[in-house]
């Protein structure tokens, strides 16, 4: 447990730190190439543009605490904006090829080789019988992004919380993720014709140097093992080897990555199983395991494993659920809109009374989505969701600091998804614990992630004593009323609003 | 692989330094995302920057609809004096009339346009020609005795505020003034500039120092970045000679605080080293050679795409650089010492300079304990 929580509070300051520049801009598609081509084992970036592309994209938003060091750069100046980027496009390939001998070579397009009409996928072409490892190039120009409307993807998402299936325009137009293109393009470039394998399923599972990825890993293969099922390869944290067989199983698990999904169903006739969000916490990691063997027709398999597991957790929760039976809670985060049924976790898996539900929409408007008419669906999904389950939690959208903390007079412990230091400066009374640390424990699908959750939640709980005066240094600084925890500051508004205004 | 980070990224740079002017990046959002990331390790509440956000639809009609609303919202909406916009690579490709676009417009702040196509050059490129471009905005003032503009600094600069403190304390005892420093004032004390009576160039700014002394008759010196306690003195006789101050710098140097830890000095001495950076690296090394008596094996810049090899085909123990140098430093197993933009796994923010009288102490105290620290890895194997 220390060790998960050290890396939820020392990496996390990285992670803060992103999502605290959120307010005020967002990296571009080529970002999540770069990061995704570095979660493949010996496979090498290689940036088709101008230097200072690569200068920052190594400082890559998804991994600040790792940087991708080895990302290679073509390094076009101005001649060949105006003759063209192809040779130095060839010779970079051979130079990275020389430098790394990678299994693969991934050529990354930016705007300005995106804008000249560099022949790139020409280049790796005739590239390909030359060096030998493998090429794959990729649409990763960053002006290319999806509308600033909001997509129909959003209303399916919130469709989804409460009819627990996605619809088929959830799949919608995904090319301004850099991640996703990248996908698509190893599928398309590099993924083999294979002999299909009985019982076995690809895993998305990205982010090979984030924390918790092993552990994560270790659990479902066990699991899987348990049930019969067999592990061929996790997209796209694994070799170039495992990504090239991948299509020898029969069915991929996929989260985030629908198009690739699609392109590989359409290649080679691979199923598809999308995680739903429902799939989190004890019941829904059940379901998720039962959900999946039903496919290969062992269900019954399934249902014994998860009898174990289940038990175990459960045992494992269950002081943890009377302890939590304490208190009355109010929940305050930004994280809603991206799997709601989390909330649902907590309160079935762990006995929490939630008594408010206080939603920070910031960060949707962050991603793009505009206010209004959009946002008010988004809510009412919400409201109806919570009615289905029966929780009688009340819905405060946007709270501000004021209505926070007639919300904190009204129970008994607070679980914020920011720093709990800045609502000590705020007369807050009741128990604040900063779940941010831990939050993505919830958002996995894992027996022993949500148990390790509980008890990080519980042991915060106990530890945390509000000081009778509160000289925390933290505390005392004048923060912004509506966007808290930003400071109050005129320019940092105004360059908040900017990026606000951008998306209407 | 060392990279520099391109004349768009030198010009956003010089351009953030005006703190509270906002820069309008006229730029899809990657490259808006990227300088302003790395601005902001050290200055979480300082965040004067803003974008265009150019997408596909920009690329087919053109930028310059999303440049006016952009400036219209933002004159409206941030209190300071200044707009800087700071064109980049997209938007000097499908050819946008940005200075058509300011024109058009009746804004009640002052408002300068810096092209800088990121392939166009260095990013040491991009700072030069952002401060000329910059300097319309510098007014005529009446000569100020004895003072000085320091050019060349970054507001992102690592130890920058500290270093600048300590400068300016140094040059107080000799009975200098600061007037400017640039690239990190205030918009009046930039417009304030032709007031100083020598200007300094630290490292970059040359074209600008040149510029004024065409425009307002004020000579300029170069001078390298004050890294120990020699180069300090150095530093302050240079300017005053220059502004002709005599016998102004201290002559004997304090040394008592060195003998606290003079054992490991000893036995620091000749420790071969590599480094790399901008216009801070040779100051660097020159201290760390003659003051410290460490064997500079690799003296290296940013645009030196084989320094990791370099260094791996030494036997460099430590390396001194950016905190894009932590890899080879990894893989080597030796120690890194973080001097230079960009850092961002260290935060400084407190008075330990590294530059100066002051900041010979600060930073050897932090190449010593970077030494000590190597043995943390060895307490779990024991």
């Amino acid at each position: 447990m220390r060790k998960t929580l050290c890396e939820g509070v020392f990496l996390g300051l990285f992670e803060y730190m992103n999502l605290f520049h959120h307010h005020f801009g967002i990296d571009c598609k080529l970002s999540g190439s770069v990061f995704s081509v570095s979660d493949i084992v010996g496979a090498v970036p290689l940036i088709h543009g101008p230097s200072g592309c690569a200068f920052h994209h190594r400082f890559t938003p998804w991994r600040m605490y790792a940087p991708v060091y080895n990302v290679e750069s073509t390094n076009l100046g101005e001649n060949d904006v105006i003759y063209g980027g192809e040779r130095k496009l060839e010779e970079g390939i051979v130079q990275a090829y020389r430098k790394y001998h990678p299994s693969l070579i991934v050529v990354l397009p930016t705007c300005v080789s995106g804008l000249i009409g560099d022949d790139i996928s020409g280049i790796c072409h005739d590239l390909r019988s030359e060096i030998n490892c493998d090429i794959v190039h990729v649409s990763s120009e960053g002006f290319s992004h999806r509308g600033r409307e909001l997509d129909d993807g959003l209303h399916a998402m919130a469709n989804s919380w409460t009819t627990y299936q996605s619809s088929a325009s959830e799949e919608y137009e995904l090319k301004g993720c850099g991640q996703e293109e990248v996908a698509k393009a190893l599928v398309d470039q590099l993924m083999e014709e294979q002999d299909v394998k009985d019982n076995q399923v690809n895993i998305e599972l990205n982010g090979r140097c984030r924390f918790s990825f092993k552990r994560r890993l270790e659990e479902m293969k066990r699991i899987f093992k348990e049930i019969g099922i067999g592990i061929n390869a996790t997209l796209l944290g694994g070799t170039v080897e495992d990504i090239k067989r991948a299509s020898a199983a029969c069915l991929n698990v996929v989260t985030h990555n629908r198009i690739a999904a699609k392109r590989m169903n359409e290649r080679f006739g691979t199923g598809i199983f999308k995680k739903e969000p429902t799939h989190n916490g004890i019941n829904g990691t059940e379901q998720f395991y039962i959900d999946v063997a039903s496919k290969f027709g062992l269900a019954g398999e399934a249902e014994a494993a998860m009898k174990r597991e289940k038990e175990q957790a459960i045992e494992n929760l269950i002081k943890l659920k009377r302890f939590f039976g304490n208190y009355r809670f109010a929940m305050i985060s930004h994280d809603w809109m991206f799997n709601p049924h989390m909330v649902r976790a907590l309160v079935d898996d762990l006995g929490i009374n939630l008594k408010y539900f206080c939603v920070n929409t910031h960060q949707l408007r962050r991603m793009y989505v505009p206010s209004g008419d959009d946002l008010k669906s988004l809510q009412a999904e919400l409201e109806q969701l919570f009615s289905c389950w029966g929780l009688d939690s009340q819905i405060i959208i946007n709270p501000n600091l004021k209505e926070i903390m007639n919300v904190a007079k009204n129970v008994d412990c607070m679980l914020s998804s920011e720093p709990a230091a800045i609502w000590h400066g705020c007369e807050i009374t009741s128990t604040v614990v900063d779940v941010s640390s831990m939050n993505y424990l919830l958002f996995q699908t894992s027996f022993k992630g949500f148990v390790e959750f509980a008890h990080l939640l519980a042991l915060n709980i106990k530890n945390v004593t509000i000081p009778k005066e509160n000289h925390s240094i933290i505390s005392r600084f004048n923060y912004d009323q509506i966007y808290y925890p930003l400071i109050n500051d005129k320019s940092c508004s105004a360059s908040r609003e900017m990026w606000d205004l951008w998306k209407s | 692989m060392a990279l520099d980070g391109g004349k768009f990224l030198g010009a956003y740079r010089a351009s953030l330094g005006i703190s509270d002017a906002v820069v309008l990046c006229h730029v899809p959002i990657g490259c808006h995302w990227g300088g302003g990331i790395l601005a902001g390790i050290s200055r979480q509440q300082d965040i004067n920057h803003v974008c265009t956000a150019l997408h596909e639809r920009e690329i087919v009609f053109g930028g310059e609809s999303s440049l006016e609303r952009s400036l219209l919202n933002v004159a409206s909406l941030h209190p300071g004096p200044a707009i800087i916009v700071v064109s980049g690579d997209v938007p000097s490709i499908i050819g946008d009339d940005c200075e058509a676009v300011i024109r058009s417009l009746d804004l009640d702040k002052k408002i300068a346009l810096i092209n800088a196509p990121g392939f166009m050059g260095s990013m040491r490129d991009g700072y030069e020609d952002a401060l000329l471009c910059l300097a319309v905005f510098m007014m005529e003032h009446d000569t100020i005795e004895k003072s000085v503009n320091l050019i060349g600094f970054c507001r992102d600069d690592f130890k920058v505020d500290a270093d600048i403190r300590e400068i300016k304390r140094l040059l107080s005892y000799a009975g200098i003034k600061v007037n400017c420093i640039i690239s990190n004032c205030s918009f009046e004390e930039f417009r304030g500039a032709p007031a100083a009576e020598l200007n300094v160039v630290v490292g970059q700014g040359k074209l600008l120092a040149e510029f004024m002394k065409k425009e307002f008759a004020i000579p300029y010196i170069e001078a390298a970045y004050p890294y120990g306690l020699e180069k300090s003195l150095t530093f302050v006789e240079k300017i005053g000679a220059a502004l002709d101050l005599s016998g102004i710098a201290q002559n004997e140097l304090d040394l008592e605080s060195y003998k606290k830890i003079y054992v490991y000095l000893q036995k620091l001495n000749g420790m071969p080293v590599s480094i790399i950076g901008d216009y801070h690296s040779s100051p660097m090394a020159q201290f760390l050679e003659d003051e410290l008596g460490f064997d500079v094996n690799v003296n290296s810049n940013f645009e030196d795409s084989s320094f990791e090899d370099h260094v791996a085909s030494s036997n460099s123990i430590m390396i001194f650089g950016s905190s894009f140098e932590l890899k080879i430093a990894k893989v080597l197993g030796i120690p890194l010492v973080r001097y230079v933009y960009p850092v961002f796994d260290r935060v400084s923010f407190c008075d330990a300079p590294f530059a100066g009288i002051r900041g010979a102490q600060f930073l050897t105290e932090d190449i010593v304990n970077a030494a000590l620290m190597f043995r943390d890895d060895y307490i779990t194997r024991a």
